[in-house]
């Protein structure tokens, strides 16, 4: 990996020059109160944490700007169960944006307000929502799972977070059926530009179940992603299958400096050849 | 020297599981238990392979006296890995089986090693690799009267690369290559 090894000012023109995405991802946390059916991460109360420390996301955040990353991702597990999250995710956005994914169902309540805490111009929170029908929303992602989405969603545009909501689909992405659910995400006051639209990816407990569309390599999106487990390709890398971590798609055990893995990432798109860009529209 | 069927501790990675940053050593076939070890930290197996690449591959010091530091070290160290590993390409070196047998401390080196310069080398290699602290001059002398400081510096650096590769194979019980024993079978060496 010598030949790998570039300054600093070499990511940073690689971000600039869109050879290298933008975004740093991390995974806090692998453990939910949910158990979806696709997940990637086979994600459960019983899951095995893989915990990444406040410390550990906060240095990610302030060496990720030091480098010339512009945005960051949080997604899990569920990041709202840990308990220090909402004052880490505002230390993180003193240095970048960033979006927080959350599956939305931890704020019934005064529960919200550990949220609404994270009103902040550089702090989007991206909640799942899979269909207009509740119980073929909840079938996929757990009991009363909807109801609880379309209660917080409101309430958390009110308080002033800015909220995004992601659909996975198993089917086609611009399939007429979805018509009712984008109606749906825009009557709870959500901006059309702020819901995504991405395919079931073959990965973690949905590659158990046969769902989704098979992906290599070069089909998942490359934004550098950390977690407690080691640096991967994409956030569709460090997935878990029967209980063990995927490591195709990991780039380095080292996270910290972020330099190591950053190196390490835009050494292997510089490997690769041309027109090897993601196509299936996963994201 | 027999591996008693244990199996290794760590994880050993195929093609379908090594890292994305390490994937080029898989697909011209199987690496070996230590590239597959290593996968485990991606980072690592560049610098790694490249130093002990360099340790034990050839150099100016050639082939038979690099062998003479790897096999007479991993004995010392009792590494049946790198032992296995070793006697085969110690054969391929064009070291005798009596020669071997010798490093492999199964006959008296007087026996294997006739000439002083060879056995004066051998003395150096078990004083670093068979003792801990200082190395008493009498064997530095003997070393240094017949080889240059240059060969012995390389040497030296061959040795402690073998002692990293004999505690990590040892450590995690790496199996050795079937083939590997049945070249051994064959030669009358296992």
């Amino acid at each position: 990996m010598s030949d790998t090894i570039v300054s600093t000012g070499t990511i940073a023109a690689a971000v600039q020059s869109g050879e290298l995405p933008a975004r740093v991802w991390m995974y806090s946390n692998y453990h939910c109160n949910l158990a979806c059916s696709y997940c990637l991460t086979e994600s459960s109360p019983r899951s095995e944490r893989r915990q990444l420390t406040a410390e550990q996301m906060i240095a990610v955040a302030e060496q990720a700007r030091e480098l010339g990353f512009t945005a960051l991702g949080i997604t899990g597990g569920e990041p709202f169960l840990l308990p220090w999250l909402p004052e880490t995710v505002l230390a993180m956005a003193e240095h970048l944006p960033l979006v927080l994914l959350t599956n939305g169902t931890l704020f019934a309540g005064d529960r919200i307000e550990r949220a609404a805490a994270l009103a902040h111009p550089d702090v989007a929170l991206q909640i799942s929502l899979d269909s207009h029908l509740p119980d073929v929303n909840d079938m996929a992602r757990g009991p009363d799972n909807f109801a609880k989405v379309v209660e917080a969603v409101p309430r958390l545009l009110a308080r002033g977070v800015r909220v995004r909501i992601a659909t996975t689909t198993g089917g086609p992405l611009d399939s007429p059926a979805l018509s009712p659910l984008q109606h749906l995400v825009a009557s709870l006051g959500v901006a059309e530009a702020d819901h995504l639209i991405r395919p079931i990816v073959r990965r973690g407990r949905a590659d158990e179940f046969g769902l989704g569309v098979q992906a290599v390599a070069r089909d998942i999106p490359c934004e550098l992603t950390i977690t407690g487990d080691g640096a991967f390709w994409g956030s569709f890398g460090p997935t878990v299958r029967s209980g063990r971590l995927d490591t195709d798609l990991l780039l380095t055990r080292t996270i910290l400096p972020l330099a190591v893995p950053a190196n390490a990432l835009l050494g292997v798109l510089r490997g690769m050849p041309e027109g090897t860009d993601a196509r299936l529209g996963i994201r | 020297m027999r591996d008693d069927g244990q199996m290794p501790r760590v994880d050993l990675f195929d093609l379908d599981h090594a890292p994305i940053t390490v994937q080029d050593y898989f697909t011209v076939g199987d690496p070996g238990p230590i590239v597959a070890a290593l996968a485990a930290v991606p980072e690592l197996m560049a610098p790694t392979l490249g130093f002990i690449g360099a340790a034990l591959g050839p150099g100016s010091i050639g082939v038979r006296y690099k062998e003479f530091a790897i096999l007479r070290t991993s004995v010392l160290q009792g590494c049946s890995y790198c032992i296995h590993a070793h006697t085969t390409v110690s054969l391929d070196a064009g070291l005798s089986n009596l020669e071997i047998r010798a490093l492999r401390g199964e006959v008296a080196l007087e026996v294997g090693f006739p000439l002083d310069d060879e056995r004066a080398l051998i003395g150096w290699i078990d004083a670093l690799a068979g003792a801990t602290g200082p190395i008493p001059d009498d064997v530095w002398h003997a070393a240094q009267r017949y080889w240059p400081q240059h060969s012995l510096v390389e040497l030296t650096v061959t040795v402690g690369a073998t002692m990293f590769l004999n505690r990590f194979a040892t450590g995690f019980q790496l199996p050795t290559a079937p083939h590997v024993t049945e070249r051994l079978v064959a030669a009358g060496m296992a």
